[in-house]
């Protein structure tokens, strides 16, 4: 159970962050077939040239933000796996394609937290494209950031929880 | 083999595509799409030939739950097959698509095109031609002839 006031919590609770994770290699297990690995190490490359994929689950007291951190690369291996072709990482369909994975993250994530009391909806994805872009995580929420390899390459999973407003 | 009209309604087009693809994989039916891309858009296409309806829930302007109520709110509707297409999967959920929205069938995403025959094949014949669930009053239209013709 997350308190109502997120004052003095430096940290995601262990056991929400553990249900994400399950969430995330669900998730790609069911979208490319074999489950990706969660990789110890973290650190997010310096500069990403890639897509990412915002998403948050919330509800009246809390407000679980997701960002979704995929290379050129990978995405492109994942549209080959979704769609059954490669789709141009310049075009509409890859930022659809991005926001719809967030989509189904979120739903599981949304259905996996329910269990330990925080009852949420997902809000709609959008999904941001770019090069040399650098990430930078708000220190005052706690956050944590997940690093995942599998066979389409590998991705990252940030998260930040807050007190909705 | 039957041709059915299938209103498929997702603000994702990769979905939507996804959707078709598994739907023509499957042979059922000869389908013929209209496209929505949210549950406004769906109810202004909606007309008296959709025969089966592919509904997301997560969508902006109107949600599939909505625009199902929406759909079985005009009456006479029921024998139209509304199966939600949902990255959603809590128990709760499932339960208001089912009960508030009145949807049949719940699939959630990503599905296999196996996954979708499962849920949908009972609403086809072998000729593939769609199998609704009887309104009342058609419900009551064939119990009245049946006792006519006993």
């Amino acid at each position: 159970m997350i308190p109502k006031s997120l004052n003095g919590i430096n940290e995601i609770p262990t056991e929400i962050i553990g249900l994400v994770k399950e969430s995330v290699i669900n998730t790609f297990a069911s979208i490319i077939g074999s489950e990706p690995s969660y990789i110890e190490q973290n650190g997010q490359a310096k500069s990403l040239n890639g897509i990412i994929g915002n998403i948050a689950v919330f509800n009246q007291q809390h407000t679980l933000s997701l960002m979704i951190v995929i290379p050129r690369e990978t995405a492109l291996k994942l549209s080959e796996v979704f769609i059954g072709a490669e789709i141009p990482f310049e075009s509409d369909d890859m930022g659809d394609l991005v926001g719809e994975i967030s989509n189904i993250l979120a739903g599981d994530v949304a259905a996996n937290i329910e269990t330990v009391g925080f009852r949420g909806q997902s809000s709609l994805p959008t999904a941001t494209r770019g090069s040399d872009l650098t990430l930078f995580m708000p220190s005052k929420p706690p956050t944590e950031k997940m690093k995942f390899v599998g066979p389409s390459g590998e991705f990252w999973v940030n998260m930040a929880l807050s007190e909705s407003r | 083999m039957g041709k059915v009209k299938a209103l498929v309604v997702d603000d994702s087009k990769i979905m939507r595509s996804a959707v078709k693809r598994a739907l023509d994989q499957l042979m059922l039916a000869d389908f013929e799409y209209v496209e929505a891309m949210d549950g406004q858009d769906a109810l202004d296409k909606f007309n008296d030939e959709i025969q089966i309806m592919f509904v997301d829930w997560n969508m902006p302007n109107m949600t599939g739950v909505e625009f199902s109520r929406a759909v079985r709110d005009k009456g006479d509707t029921d024998h139209i097959p509304i199966i939600m297409v949902t990255a959603e999967k809590s128990m709760g959920k499932v339960d208001k698509a089912l009960n508030e929205g009145g949807a049949n069938e719940y699939i959630t995403k990503p599905f296999t095109a196996d996954k979708m025959h499962k849920t949908i094949s009972r609403y086809f014949d072998d000729d593939g031609n769609i199998i609704g669930e009887e309104s009342e009053e058609e419900e009551e239209k064939s119990f009245f002839s049946s006792i006519l013709k006993s």
